[in-house]
């Protein structure tokens, strides 16, 4: 059973406000969701252990310097910089 | 006929300058995308620029390869660098990355031809393109209904001969589902066979790009040049078992083909027929075809979301209005403006995944959803090994229905999931799959059928996705618009 008190929480921890008119439709929602989700729980356990699709581990790079992205290109695309670095206010 | 070999051929014989066809199609796209909204962002300049080193080859009477001077577009959430890659969300207006994904690196160096980005579900995440921030792609054989999703826009583009063919990327089904609704051929590669660098991450574990196209050969042929091990994407493989190009016109005789009964449950009237007569045509050309269950199936599409959206929220946490993209304006503290920011730049369909990504990781729920989703995972991707030692390939519906009406998919979101029953098992399990036409129904909607490979089996699957397209062509339909070569 999902409450609304859930939602408040899950949306807490995802960093998304819920508007008070929003979170009756979005408790159902997520009610609906979960019931459909809950379809696995008359699943048998098998056993079957999964970590990867190609069942791949330690994938290493040579230990070999390479060229990183340029600082001034990634700033580029921030809302706000300064002095090479990102900026971030406390109040706006 | 493939359409790449079509242009190839035109440009290599002096018919048409690149220039000439690069116009051609942005003329078209100026006319035509207003109705199909296939393109979010026409990069114009880009393609001229693209399209003159072409044309100064050919005047030099250089040879040039296959891909070259093909006009195409990219899905927007493929990093294309210096033009706006928005993954059709508010967060990420005016985000300009400043590296190539390198499957478009990897095009952009055989002279490819972009002409824009296409649209598509906000953050991939929907089956009818509606979830976009710029609307919905249409449908190019029947407007009023949608271009599926989430690569949309690309089989828009393509089915509406506004590109001669197109990169998306699949999740759950984002580029056989809608190749299916448009009447094209799309291909999810196997996981790892296609690198994922620059391909802005929904489902780190299921995403994989891949191409949409006319004809399997052209497919083909975007596999052969995409497909690589990239030491940047660090679950890379590369394409295994060589190219796949001189192997799709053999002989399917013997060939056996396998039926799951479980994926034709449900599955509506028309499209089962339609997929049956594609059985009679394979067992018309010599293969074999066997019936058995998988009755892990049936716990497909709750794993799938679940496992889905808890990468997704994790995945989505990067979106902070610090780096990149959409910033809220007014704001009390970073953790009021990365909320703000987070609530005013996804849309609905997102935020209810991410929702739901974190409900599932989160403590007391983890282990009853996402751990028992991983271990289910293991069991589905065992039936298809067990399956694999009976058959060559299954072949299954694309997507249990033809294209539905625009706003019918955002209208009820659960529903609009278990529409994806078809596709998400091969994302859980990093199969090759592609989507072909077999039909239309009786309103002329198009028609899809998938062949499910064992992993790094394109070539097989290619194949005998050829060898139907060659005894069927009727399923394999023009639309009315766009350019007529």
């Amino acid at each position: 059973m999902v409450t609304r008190e859930d939602v408040e929480n899950i949306a807490i921890l995802s960093k998304l406000f819920v508007a008070e008119d929003e979170l009756d439709d979005l408790t159902k929602q997520m009610q609906e969701i979960v019931e459909f989700a809950d379809a696995i729980n008359n699943a048998p356990d098998s056993g079957e252990e999964f970590d990867n699709i190609n069942n791949l581990s330690n994938v290493f790079r040579e230990d070999v310097v390479v060229e990183s992205l340029p600082s001034e290109e990634i700033l580029k695309n921030a809302p706000e910089q300064a002095e090479d670095h990102f900026l971030v206010r406390n109040h706006n | 006929m493939s359409e790449i070999k079509k242009i190839h051929d035109l440009l290599t014989s002096k018919q048409i300058s690149c220039k000439e066809l690069t116009e051609k199609y942005l003329k078209s796209i100026e006319s035509d995308n207003g109705e199909l909204n296939a393109y979010v962002n026409v990069t114009a300049d880009e393609a001229f620029a693209q399209a003159e080193k072409v044309d100064a080859k050919l005047s030099k009477g250089e040879d040039i390869g296959l891909l070259e001077g093909v006009p195409m577009t990219v899905k927007d959430n493929i990093s294309t660098k210096g033009v706006e890659t928005t993954c059709c969300s508010k967060i990420l207006t005016g985000y300009k990355p400043i590296y190539n994904a390198t499957v478009w690196e990897k095009l952009e160096n055989d002279g490819a031809v972009m002409l824009g980005k296409a649209n598509m579900d906000e953050f991939a995440m929907g089956s009818s393109c509606e979830t976009s921030y710029f609307g919905g792609a249409t449908n190019p054989f029947n407007t009023k209904h949608c271009a599926g999703g989430s690569s949309g826009g690309v089989a828009s583009a393509v089915g509406g001969n506004i590109a001669a063919y197109g990169l998306g990327s699949d999740t759950g089904g984002s580029i056989r589902q809608p190749a299916s609704f448009c009447g094209m051929v799309g291909l999810k590669p196997t996981y790892g066979a296609v690198s994922r660098y620059g391909l802005i991450a929904y489902a780190s574990s299921l995403d994989q790009i891949g191409p949409i196209a006319k004809t399997v050969e052209d497919v083909s042929i975007i596999y052969d040049a995409i497909s690589d091990y990239d030491p940047k994407d660090s679950t890379s493989q590369g394409r295994q078992g060589g190219m796949t190009f001189d192997k799709v016109n053999n002989d399917i005789k013997g060939m056996k083909i396998g039926i799951a009964r479980e994926y034709l449950e449900g599955v509506r009237d028309d499209v089962k027929e339609a997929v049956l007569n594609a059985v009679k045509v394979y067992e018309s050309l010599g293969a074999e075809v066997i019936y058995f269950d998988m009755p892990a199936l049936k716990f497909a599409l709750p794993v799938y979301y679940i496992i889905a959206c808890a990468e997704a929220s994790s995945n989505l946490g990067r979106y902070d209005g610090i780096r990149y993209g959409f910033k809220t304006e007014h704001y009390n503290g970073t953790h009021d403006m990365m909320c703000r920011t987070r609530s005013e730049g996804f849309g609905a369909e997102v935020k209810r995944r991410i929702l739901l990504g974190t409900y599932v990781l989160s403590a007391g729920y983890y282990d009853a959803y996402y751990k028992k989703a991983q271990n289910l995972r293991g069991t589905i991707v065992k039936a298809f090994d067990d399956a694999f030692t009976k058959c060559d390939f299954i072949l299954a519906p694309t997507v249990p229905m033809t294209a539905f009406e625009m706003g019918h998919a955002v209208s009820d979101p659960i529903e609009t999931y278990l529409t994806d029953i078809c596709t998400v098992p091969v994302n859980i399990a990093g199969l090759p799959a592609v989507s072909v036409p077999c039909g239309f129904n009786d309103k002329g909607m198009p028609i899809g059928m998938q062949l499910i490979g064992n992993k790094f089996s394109e070539a097989t699957i290619l194949n005998a996705a050829n060898a139907y397209e060659k005894a069927a062509p009727e399923n394999f339909k023009e639309t009315k618009w766009g350019v007529k070569l």
